[in-house]
């Protein structure tokens, strides 16, 4: 073993309990991180990636334990470790960064206090409090918050999410780990903020020649801050090596096909699909407030989410809403479904304002506008059985149950899926077939216009590429208008025929796809585009891009 | 039947189980194992347990204890369910319409709701009893009246919890009807915790059908449990088996309910139902 390598774990084994789908929560994995180099450990869920860091740390969940293998951290064997060991470990050489940071913060602790008892733990003499606060403050300023003085008197909720996730970090640097486990520290984030927080990392890593252990599921994110390169599927490596061998030639078959499904790594739906014709759908106008109260003595808190948004569609037409958080994309999805309704505003639909339609005539036209929910997991009840969640649509239409629910074993079977799944409860599926459920259960009804809210965002990517080839398979056959919501570019390249850009509630760009990509006009979308990770690798869409336009 | 398995397995709530069984066999058995009317005197008064054929002794006018504690779990557990069933559908009614459809019909609900719980709930009940004549199906209305507020706020906050999740709104692009989305996706998601209160709610009931008994309230032909601690507590002094009997009988009926509906809650409750497996 080289003074170079920091951790090396070889043949570490997790064992599940009894019962569970696998024997392994990990098996046989052998990894190792040296020092100054970032290493990412990548895989779809499932894939053990995540037992693997917390087996690091010691943290596996109680039902969970080190069957064989070592764990060395500089050259100690931390697999079997006592809880006093750990301890010194965590936090100090060893430090861990978390997916989600409103939820590893103390919400009701000042940030300053939060980072300055990570000091006080593993500091031998007691620092003094004039010492203390520069140590914080310095912290603070090095994870390029602003204000420091101002922040550091704080509460997590008063931060944003990249602010966070920026305290974590600065929490994670307070006793210069030598070893940093990063949990999918950019998941939870929009992609101009992610951009951020990664060069970040890269930065203090390269300052402080830390060995970083960055576990995510994101090719780009790969491309852009590895070094090295840990490919796992079901709980064993399957591939490792430099980042440009394992992404440039990837030579294991799994390897390959996940990179394949990357969005954004195929060429961009730049077929013309001849979309013409009167828009099936135009709305505009549309504005919509959300008022809060505060309570008797305060004024009420109001969120402009939607803001003079004008939007069609035409037949056949797929039109993806991309913008980061809190732009207002899925309000305008519900408003168009009308599950929230607007302030103000009209949405020509079928030569009806749909939005003035009441009782049985909105009914009449619900049927005709269907949506696909995010989370496949918070959208199928879970004590109905599938097939009557497709067929209650129809049949609350007046279709005879028989007709209704063989029209629901067929959709089950177009969708990929067995017609017999129409007998079984949701919690039996995976989330991509859920996904497929949800499909079928929009589709059932034979809508003109199809919102997807976000359909692939929750999904792998293998399985993500999966439904998107399925939903461009179903518009065509179906003649469906799309209305495409997404966070993620790479996705919305691949599917839509035109992008519409929003920014706090407010639409500040729309084009066909290949326009909006090769020449984007607001400077927002410049830095969206911008933030896709792993240009560098996956050319993709914006391949064609100007040069002034990659620079902006 | 996983969670009947869990039931099961669960020691308090079986031992609350079994007390339950054996009131409710003996409330069934009553006719069969006393013949005579529980009004009926049978015997000398004043007769201390274990008196020939009194196990639990007379009171001062003869009547069988024992007799009296089998029927009065007949009334007792009759208006314990009956007077939660109604509890229970005044508040979930209340409690779905008001988490339904939010906003100012919410508001609506829960001003009337919080006028309820404002005024003490026995109190009430024997403001509606004296009012409306104290007889068995008076008594059921007006615990129920009493006793429906928490099931209300319970339902309404699993409703709003539900309102909004995206099954739900997935059925109501469907075109489903209000009512069909909410009895058939949002109820059967809430029941369980509205069932575990349900079940406390039976206890309270019976608690405060004998309170109204004692006092008097209670239907003057039902033997009640209440009723025969109020008639004897002069006399407790020198027949102290006339009111210990019927107060042991209420605080073990009480006392099944209440370990039932603990054992309800830890098995219907998810989170807490994995604490119980593992342990």
């Amino acid at each position: 073993m080289s003074d170079q390598t920091l951790l090396s774990v070889e043949h570490l084994s997790v064992e599940l309990p009894h019962g569970g789908d696998r024997s392994h929560a990990v098996a046989d994995v052998s990894l190792s991180v040296g020092r100054n180099e970032i290493v990412c450990l990548v895989g779809e869920s499932g894939s053990g990636k995540s037992i693997t860091a917390h087996a690091v740390l010691g943290l596996l969940p109680p039902s969970l334990e080190i069957g064989a293998g070592t764990i060395r951290f500089r050259g100690d064997d931390i697999a079997h470790a006592d809880d006093d060991a750990m301890r010194g470990l965590r936090g100090g050489a060893i430090s861990m960064i978390f997916q989600e940071p409103l939820s590893a913060l103390n919400p009701l602790a000042r940030v300053g206090d939060q980072i300055a008892e990570v000091i006080l733990v593993h500091a031998a003499p007691r620092p003094s409090r004039a010492e203390l606060d520069a140590r914080v403050l310095e912290l603070i300023a090095a994870v390029g918050l602003p204000e420091p003085a101002t922040l550091v008197r704080s509460y997590p909720f008063q931060l944003s999410g990249g602010q966070r996730q920026r305290v974590m970090i600065a929490m994670a640097m307070a006793n210069n780990p030598a070893l940093l486990l990063a949990d999918e520290p950019t998941t939870a984030l929009d992609v101009t903020t992610q951009k951020q927080i990664l060069a970040l990392i890269r930065r203090l890593q390269a300052e402080r020649g830390m060995g970083v252990l960055f576990i995510t599921h994101d090719f780009g994110v790969v491309a852009d801050i590895a070094d090295r390169v840990v490919v796992m599927r079901n709980g064993r490596v399957v591939e490792q090596g430099s980042v440009d061998e394992v992404l440039r030639r990837p030579k294991d078959d799994y390897t390959k096909a996940l990179i394949a499904a990357v969005p954004g790594s195929r060429p961009a739906s730049t077929v013309d699909r001849k979309i013409e014709g009167e828009p099936l759908l135009d709305a505009h106008g549309l504005n919509k407030t959300f008022v809060t109260g505060q309570g008797l003595f305060r004024p009420d808190r109001t969120v402009v989410a939607v803001r003079d948004v004008a939007l069609s569609l035409r037949p056949r037409e797929t039109v993806a809403v991309v913008g980061e958080s809190g732009s207002g994309k899925s309000t305008l999805g519900r408003i168009i479904m009308r599950l929230i309704e607007p302030d103000a505003g009209a949405i020509e639909f079928a030569g009806a304002d749909f939005l003035e339609l009441r009782g049985s005539q909105l009914r009449a036209m619900r049927r005709k506008v269907q949506i696909v929910f995010q989370d496949p997991f918070a959208a199928l009840d879970p004590r109905q059985k599938v097939g009557d969640a497709i067929a209650r649509g129809p049949m609350a239409y007046g279709a005879p149950p028989a007709e209704a629910m063989a029209d629901a074993r067929r959709l089950l079977a177009r969708v990929g899926l067995e017609a017999s799944a129409a007998g079984r409860y949701p919690h039996e599926f995976s989330g991509g077939q859920r996904q497929r459920i949800c499909i079928a259960r929009a589709l059932a009804l034979k809508p003109m216009v199809l919102v997807a809210d976000e359909a692939v965002s929750a999904l792998d990517v293998s399985v993500q590429a999966q439904i998107l080839d399925l939903l461009a398979e179903l518009r065509e056959e179906m003649n469906l208008a799309m209305l495409f919501i997404t966070h993620d570019l790479r996705v919305a390249a691949e599917i839509a025929d035109r992008i519409v850009v929003m920014r706090h509630g407010e639409i500040v760009e729309q084009g066909d796809t290949k326009s909006v990509f090769t020449s984007p006009q607001h400077a927002y979308t410049r830095a969206l585009l911008d933030a896709i990770p792993g240009r560098s690798l996956f050319a993709g869409p914006q391949a064609a891009t100007a040069p002034n336009a990659m620079t902006a | 039947m996983e969670r009947l398995k869990t039931f099961l397995r669960h020691p308090t709530g079986m031992i609350g189980l079994i007390i339950l069984a054996a009131v409710v066999i003996l409330a069934i058995c009553a006719p069969a194992l006393f013949p005579d009317d529980p009004w009926e005197m049978v015997a000398a008064p004043f007769q201390p347990p274990g008196s020939e054929d009194l196990p639990l002794g007379s009171d001062m006018l003869g009547r069988n204890v024992a007799a009296g504690i089998a029927y009065g779990a007949r009334v007792s557990l009759t208006i314990g369910v009956a007077s939660t069933l109604a509890a229970l559908c005044i508040g979930v009614t209340i409690g779905a319409i008001a988490g339904y459809f939010g906003g100012k019909v919410d508001d609506l609900m829960m001003r009337i709701t919080e006028l309820f719980q404002t005024i003490p709930g026995f109190i009430l009940a024997i403001l509606l009893v004296a009012t409306i004549g104290p007889t068995l199906t008076n008594v059921i209305i007006s615990i129920g009246a009493v006793s429906w507020p928490p099931l209300a706020r319970l339902t309404r906050a699993e409703f709003m919890r539900l309102r909004g999740r995206e099954f739900v709104q997935a059925a109501v692009c469907q075109g489903q009807a209000p009512l069909m989305v909410a009895l058939r996706h949002i109820l059967p998601n809430a029941i369980s915790p509205i069932i575990v209160t349900g079940s406390l709610t039976i206890a309270t009931a019976i608690l405060i059908e004998s309170a109204l008994s004692f006092m008097g309230l209670g239907d003057p032909n039902l033997m009640s449990w209440g009723l025969m601690i109020g008639a004897s507590r002069t006399v407790i002094r020198q027949a102290w088996w006339m009111s210990v009997f019927p107060g042991v009988a209420i605080l073990l009926t009480v006392l099944a309910i209440n370990l039932v509906g603990e054992g309800l809650n830890d098995t219907l409750n998810p989170r807490i139902a994995r604490k119980v497996r593992n342990a």
